[in-house]
């Protein structure tokens, strides 16, 4: 017994560091995965729409982001609606109907979110559907109303 | 040496436990809950054909939504050619659910109106499961 533990003086660090490394890479990688979108979008209040859950956004489904000034983009890459239309035609061709969940902000003009559906529609895509706060969990929109927006 | 080492036999797991902790209390207070988001489908008309006033006798709900001359974030509800509040559009969609959740609802929107306008039209007839909703661009 004393023998053994002579053997083994120091504590062997090495599977706490391996955990360690896991934990910050897996947090590293589905943070950035996270931040891919217009951060400037505040969106409106629709409690009463289809909860977004993980079943409701099968992976084919296409987002498009749409800011209060009218920028167009996805992901972080802005786009023009002709590029739009040509991106929804290429994966129309590819894959068959999917979902296109349109990401518009509360103050955008309806003709910048008339560009984007007509985009769609010119492609073959005529089910889009908007995106809406359902729950203020954040309270972010809460903070606006109150900040007189 | 050999006289230490058996005094503790244990493995002291307090700094391990410290670090855990840490760990915990760094990931709590960095990650922000997640708002729950919603979505609001529409049908989309096909753009060559336009509002068609010829369709035929079913019924149709049409609500128009236009931008307030002071600009208001708001815009204006327009059903039945009378400008109508929330509240009020909520009290006659309720009454159309009623009798049928199929009525096709066509929601046209002007150019300049703000998209919280049509949001909370569209919010408005899912809450009484009207769920065909046309968005016409005036």
């Amino acid at each position: 017994m004393g023998k053994k533990t002579q053997e083994n003086p120091v504590l062997d660090m090495t599977p706490m560091i391996d955990v360690v490394f896991e934990l910050i890479i897996f947090f590293v990688v589905t943070l950035t995965e996270a931040q891919k979108k217009d951060e400037t979008i505040e969106l409106e209040d629709g409690q009463h729409g289809i909860v977004l859950t993980p079943d409701e956004l099968p992976p084919t489904h296409m987002q498009i982001d749409l800011n209060a000034k009218g920028r167009i983009s996805m992901g972080d890459r802005t786009l023009t609606p002709e590029e739009i239309q040509r991106r929804v035609a290429e994966r129309k061709k590819k894959i068959g109907e999917f979902p296109i969940l349109i990401r518009a902000d509360f103050a955008t003009q309806h003709k910048d979110v008339a560009k984007v559906m007509n985009a769609c529609t010119a492609a073959g895509i005529w089910k889009l559907s908007f995106m809406a706060v359902g729950e203020d969990k954040t309270h972010e929109r809460k903070r606006l109303k109150r900040a007189g927006r | 040496m050999g006289r230490k080492t058996q005094e503790n036999p244990t493995l002291d797991m307090t700094p391990m436990i410290d670090v855990v902790f840490e760990l915990i209390i760094f990931f709590v207070v960095t990650i922000k809950q997640e708002d729950l988001f919603t979505k609001l489908n529409v049908n989309r008309p096909a753009p060559a054909s336009g509002p068609s006033d010829s369709e035929s006798d079913d019924i149709t709900v049409t609500i128009e939504i236009g931008r307030r001359a002071d600009g208001s974030p708001n815009g204006v509800i327009v059903y039945n050619h009378v400008e109508v509040t929330r509240p009020q559009l909520d009290t006659h969609l309720k009454d159309i659910a009623r009798t049928s959740k199929t009525t096709p609802i066509i929601v046209k929107c002007a150019e300049n109106s703000p998209h919280k306008a049509l949001v909370d039209v569209l919010d408005i007839c899912y809450k009484h499961g009207l769920n065909s909703v046309s968005v016409f661009t005036l």
